[in-house]
């Protein structure tokens, strides 16, 4: 499938949600409590947290689904709460607690939502379900989880959007399923719409996105690129010596922790850049150097520390 | 846009055709059953002496004044009672299918991120209701109707319509009554107690009140009151019955609606 008509952007190179100090409280319970975020028009952006963190409820309120107990909103250039229904018009969203309508088949689901949209493309939606493997035709409540969100995804995408809005997108897909999910996405942005993807699933969101905000508890504990993410996450560092008994202390190399020296091995973890590691071993011959490659993930538990 | 707005009826209409279809099916049969004991008991002429034997109050609060006659039968069975609390539960089960129930478990929640006002979606499946209790309505009407033909009960045809029209609308009141709770709070086992409350109240109120002479004029709130109050089978209904039991239910409709668009939306 290609997006092949993109859709009108309307605000090139600024910003499609902008979302200023906003707070969401349930009686006493304070589900989101403050947060700021720009997703700018045309990117991917990963909104990345453990279940309870609030990306729901943060989702709910860019859809006028929720209404703030404070802050503000911007979706498109508009406030959702005035602009639901032309807003909507502009989204596509698949809903992180997905049901579906019962007794009908997906075919009959995909035609009443097209009859409320005013219309949907019927090769697109086509297109879109044989690239998901999506049987219209079976009933929509003998479907799994999995094929029940590419129901959902297919009625995202097949608006052709300007913006995507996917909360927990890939549960349930099969890996086949969040790889072609993932080329999905890029095709998407490729057309010039902007995607804002919740997860709890890192290795999706560090694979699609171009910008994360990490979220704990409602509020926002890191904002920033993939790399930029990284950059702050712990590396692990195994060193193998060529002569037992080098004289290395940790003051030596900057930046090591967690130090442990056995005969010719040491092993560390890394938090800050690796430049000076290099440096301090440039001294020494090494039989064997493992840095290994930091994922979001790790920079995720990081940022946790123990007290989510 | 029409379209649009007509999906948001007939979408959760198609929904409820199967419950349409089970209640359709119950009520039918108690009518056509209860009808056909009809040649039985107007035969043995000792159970409506018996009933001459009761307390006037007795006979008055369960509708069992001139039980003998055809009208007097069928009031007594069906329309004093059972009937109208049976459609009552019908619009409170499917006011709350219609919208709190799927509020709750989130299959509202696909339909609520289209271009849609809340507003818009609340009246569709209030609109949808009254679709749907209008057909219970007229499948009870054309049972009673053609089970009576058969078995030659002899009720005024224009009395039946306008009986078993007033028992729809004692039933779509009710059942707005819940639509009006469902709009505010999402809460479907709230949603069905007020209905149900509010219908078997009602009843009681109507029935019982008046055998206290000083209560009487209290039985009046009631809109079990409004509806069969003046013996439909009996007497031609004034309009005002009508009026009295459509009017609230309109403006509890709106009532829900006001609520529904103010509110957060119940995520599953």
């Amino acid at each position: 499938m290609t997006m092949d008509s993109p859709p009108a952007a309307a605000n090139p190179g600024r910003s499609a949600i902008r979302i200023a100090g906003l707070v969401k409280r349930y009686g006493a319970v304070e589900a989101v409590r403050g947060i700021d975020l720009e997703v700018r028009a045309g990117e991917v952006f990963g909104f990345v947290g453990p279940n309870g963190a609030g990306k729901s409820t943060t989702i709910r309120c860019v859809l006028d689904l929720l209404r703030p107990t404070g802050g503000t909103l911007e979706v498109l250039g508009r406030d959702p709460r005035r602009a639901g229904v032309e807003l909507r018009r502009r989204i596509g969203y698949v809903p992180g607690e997905l049901r579906l309508p019962e007794r009908m088949t997906s075919r009959q689901l995909v035609a009443s939502i097209a009859r409320v949209r005013g219309g949907l493309d019927r090769s697109l939606v086509d297109t879109i379900a044989t690239r998901l493997q999506l049987d219209l035709d079976r009933p929509t409540r003998d479907l799994s989880s999995g094929n029940r969100r590419k129901v959902a995804l297919l009625l995202a995408f097949a608006p052709r959007p300007e913006l995507l809005i996917l909360d927990e997108p890939t549960s349930g897909l099969d890996p086949l399923m969040q790889h072609q999910f993932l080329a999905m996405i890029s095709e998407a942005r490729d057309a010039g719409a902007t995607v804002f993807l919740s997860s709890h699933v890192l290795s999706e969101v560090q694979r699609a996105a171009d910008r994360v905000a990490v979220l704990r508890a409602g509020r926002i504990v890191a904002q920033g690129t993939v790399d930029e993410l990284r950059r702050r996450a712990r590396q692990r560092v195994e060193v193998w010596f060529a002569e037992p008994g080098p004289r290395v202390e940790r003051t030596q190399i900057p930046g090591l922790e967690d130090v442990v020296l056995e005969g010719r091995r040491l092993a560390g973890t890394l938090a800050g850049p690796i430049d000076p590691v290099v440096a301090a071993l440039a001294h020494h011959k090494l039989t064997s150097l493992v840095i290994e490659e930091p994922n979001l993930e790790d920079a995720f538990l990081d940022l946790y520390g123990g007290e989510a | 846009m029409t379209g649009a707005r007509l999906e948001l009826v007939l979408g959760p209409f198609r929904q409820m055709r199967r419950s349409l279809l089970g209640w359709a099916i119950g009520l039918g049969a108690l009518v056509a059953v209860t009808v056909a004991f009809w040649p039985v008991f107007r035969d043995s002429s000792g159970i409506s002496e018996a009933i001459d034997q009761l307390p006037a109050g007795i006979i008055e609060a369960f509708g069992l004044a001139g039980f003998g006659t055809p009208a007097g039968f069928l009031r007594g069975n069906l329309y004093e009672f059972i009937v109208p609390l049976l459609l009552a539960v019908a619009a409170v089960g499917a006011a709350n299918g219609l919208t709190s129930a799927e509020e709750d478990s989130g299959r509202l929640e696909l339909y609520l991120g289209q271009p849609v006002t809340r507003q818009s979606l609340f009246i569709g499946r209030s609109v949808a209701l009254a679709a749907w209790l209008t057909v219970l309505t007229a499948v009870v009407l054309l049972v009673q109707l053609a089970s009576g033909a058969a078995v030659g009960l002899e009720v005024d045809t224009a009395r039946v319509v306008s009986t078993v029209v007033l028992c729809g609308s004692l039933a779509l009141l009710i059942g707005a009554v819940a639509l009006a709770v469902a709009g505010w709070v999402p809460r479907p086992a709230l949603v069905l107690a007020v209905g149900i409350v509010v219908a078997v109240g009602g009843y009681l109120v109507a029935a019982l009140l008046p055998l206290s002479d000083a209560l009487e004029p209290l039985s009046r709130v009631s809109p079990w009151s409004w509806a069969l109050g003046g013996d439909p089978l009996v007497n031609p209904a004034e309009p005002w019955r009508y009026a009295a039991l459509l009017a609230p239910a309109l403006v509890l409709a709106l009532i829900g609606v006001a609520g529904f668009v103010r509110r957060d939306v119940r995520a599953a």
